[in-house]
């Protein structure tokens, strides 16, 4: 009977280091490969629109995916790298792929009664290939009579704040019959290590200040309120600093840009992780936000968005 | 009989001698290793998970500043960095936080002689030096020796020791 019950409690302690080192993870950062426009551009995988009579160039990563076989052995490369580091990068073309599969499934999923998928505007937009850093690669290749060299560019950008996290660049050594893959492969393992040492330095960043995040709130036009209204004397843009400033780490968040009608706030320095010790990313941040909104004595129904890990929008007046 | 025996004892003083020579050199050499008295120039980082350097070390052994370079390639890797060349980038220490005199204990054994520091390296020429890489400094030798750092296992063998945080520690 002792033994059981010794057992029990056992067991109910290792469940109890379980739930605990589970919810000490903080949510990982999705990394991902892109060419960079000037890449794009120079190799001529660029696609050309109409947008209101005015030209418009954008990169065909399909076409680049499909066509350049250099690009997916920077690609393999960097991503072998990585994953021998605990990183293992989301494929873009694999992505795109997903998308564009996913679109045809569900125009032509119906349910038995006939009933199709729902998909608003803002839906359709945010169905692209995201990542939380983007990879960014570029490179040219010199010529000077026999001899060719590769100026090699890798930028970390974070999708949310647009600040580049990371770099490493250089030019490599004039070779005279050197292969382009092999030139590149020796970029790629020359920068890695150099990359990774400014990417730890990063998220060492982000634990110890917080995961940076920009929060934007808007108004519905619906809406009779707006961003000035006061509350016992004080506007609404003010209150929504003033919670900003109780739960940001060290009450950090940029000067915001206010009016009327909307505030963009950047630089905001969430914790990685809230009191009960649950990771937290912009959404679990800003549902708080939003509930502070909700509550009494503002009482304002309000919409959460999110993208990804680092941006939020929450819009007043409706749902 | 009486002069061999001499001999034999004049052999024995003599090779004891060299060995406790060799060992003070050996000693010195280890101190100018954690004084950070050695040099590294960068040959190439671009093979996978290794960095080809050239380390240059003291000694008024030849042979024993060609045996400390393997050591010295170890610790300058983990604890100096190297600069790089017009085309060939530098890298970074891989501990960037002061640890060697908080874990003196861990890193003595690590390159105590054949310590696990002698997993991660190889003369790239078989020992073998060129005339121009051996230089007579005062009364020491500085010799610049190649060799292969296995950086990545090196890095993974740190992370497993925990000295070193893993890229995606807390995640």
């Amino acid at each position: 009977m002792k033994n059981r019950y010794n057992k029990g409690r056992i067991l109910a302690f290792l469940l109890l280091i379980t739930t605990s080192f589970a919810f000490s993870q903080a949510k990982k950062p999705t990394l991902m490969v892109v060419p960079s426009d000037v890449w794009c551009n120079t190799n001529g995988y660029m696609m050309e629109y109409d947008n209101q009579g005015t030209k418009v160039k954008v990169p065909d990563y399909k076409r680049a995916f499909q066509e350049n076989a250099d690009l997916l052995l920077v690609i393999a490369k960097i991503g072998e790298l990585m994953a021998e580091r605990g990183f293992p990068l989301e494929s873009m073309e694999g992505a795109l792929k997903n998308l564009s599969s996913e679109s045809a499934e569900d125009a032509i999923l119906q349910s038995k009664g006939g009933a199709g998928i729902t998909e608003s505007p803002i839906d359709k937009l945010k169905k692209t290939a995201k990542a939380d850093i983007w990879l960014q690669v570029t490179w040219t290749v010199n010529t000077v009579g026999p001899k060719k060299s590769i100026t090699f560019i890798l930028q970390g950008l974070d999708a949310y704040t647009d600040k580049q996290i990371a770099g490493a660049s250089g030019t490599g050594n004039e070779l005279i019959g050197a292969t382009l893959p092999v030139m590149l492969q020796t970029a790629v393992l020359s920068h890695l290590d150099n990359f990774n040492v400014q990417l730890m330095a990063h998220f060492d960043d982000l634990f110890k200040n917080g995961r940076e995040i920009v929060i934007r709130i808007k108004k519905f036009d619906s809406w009779d309120g707006d961003l000035e209204k006061e509350y016992d004397g004080e506007e609404l843009s003010s209150i929504i600093e003033g919670w900003l400033t109780k739960n940001c780490v060290a009450g950090r968040f940029g000067a915001p840009d206010v009016t009327e009608n909307m505030m963009v706030i950047k630089q905001v320095r969430i914790p990685m992780y809230n009191e009960a010790g649950t990771a937290l990313d912009a959404r679990g941040f800003c549902k708080n936000l939003q509930k502070f909104l909700k509550a009494p004595p503002y009482s304002i129904t309000n919409k959460l968005m999110t993208k990804g890990l680092g941006q939020a929008s929450i819009v007043l007046g409706e749902k | 009989m009486k002069s061999i025996l001499q001999k034999t004892g004049l052999l024995l003083i003599l090779l004891i001698g060299i060995s406790s020579a060799n060992a003070q050199a050996k000693k010195k050499a280890d101190k100018a290793t954690m004084a950070w008295r050695y040099e590294i120039e960068v040959v190439q980082t671009g093979t996978q998970g290794n960095y080809l350097i050239k380390v240059w070390s003291f000694s008024k052994k030849a042979n024993v500043a060609i045996e400390q370079s393997k050591k010295n390639a170890v610790h300058g890797i983990i604890f100096k960095g190297f600069a790089g060349t017009q085309t060939v980038p530098g890298q970074k220490a891989l501990l960037t936080e002061n640890l060697e005199e908080d874990e003196a204990e861990y890193f003595k054994d690590f390159f105590a002689d054949g310590g696990k520091y002698m997993k991660f390296v190889t003369l790239s020429t078989d020992g073998a030096v060129a005339a121009e890489d051996v230089m007579k400094v005062g009364k020491e030798y500085k010799v610049g020796v190649i060799i292969s750092v296995n950086v990545s296992g090196l890095r993974k063998q740190l992370e497993t020791d925990g000295k070193l945080k893993r890229l995606d520690a807390g995640f």
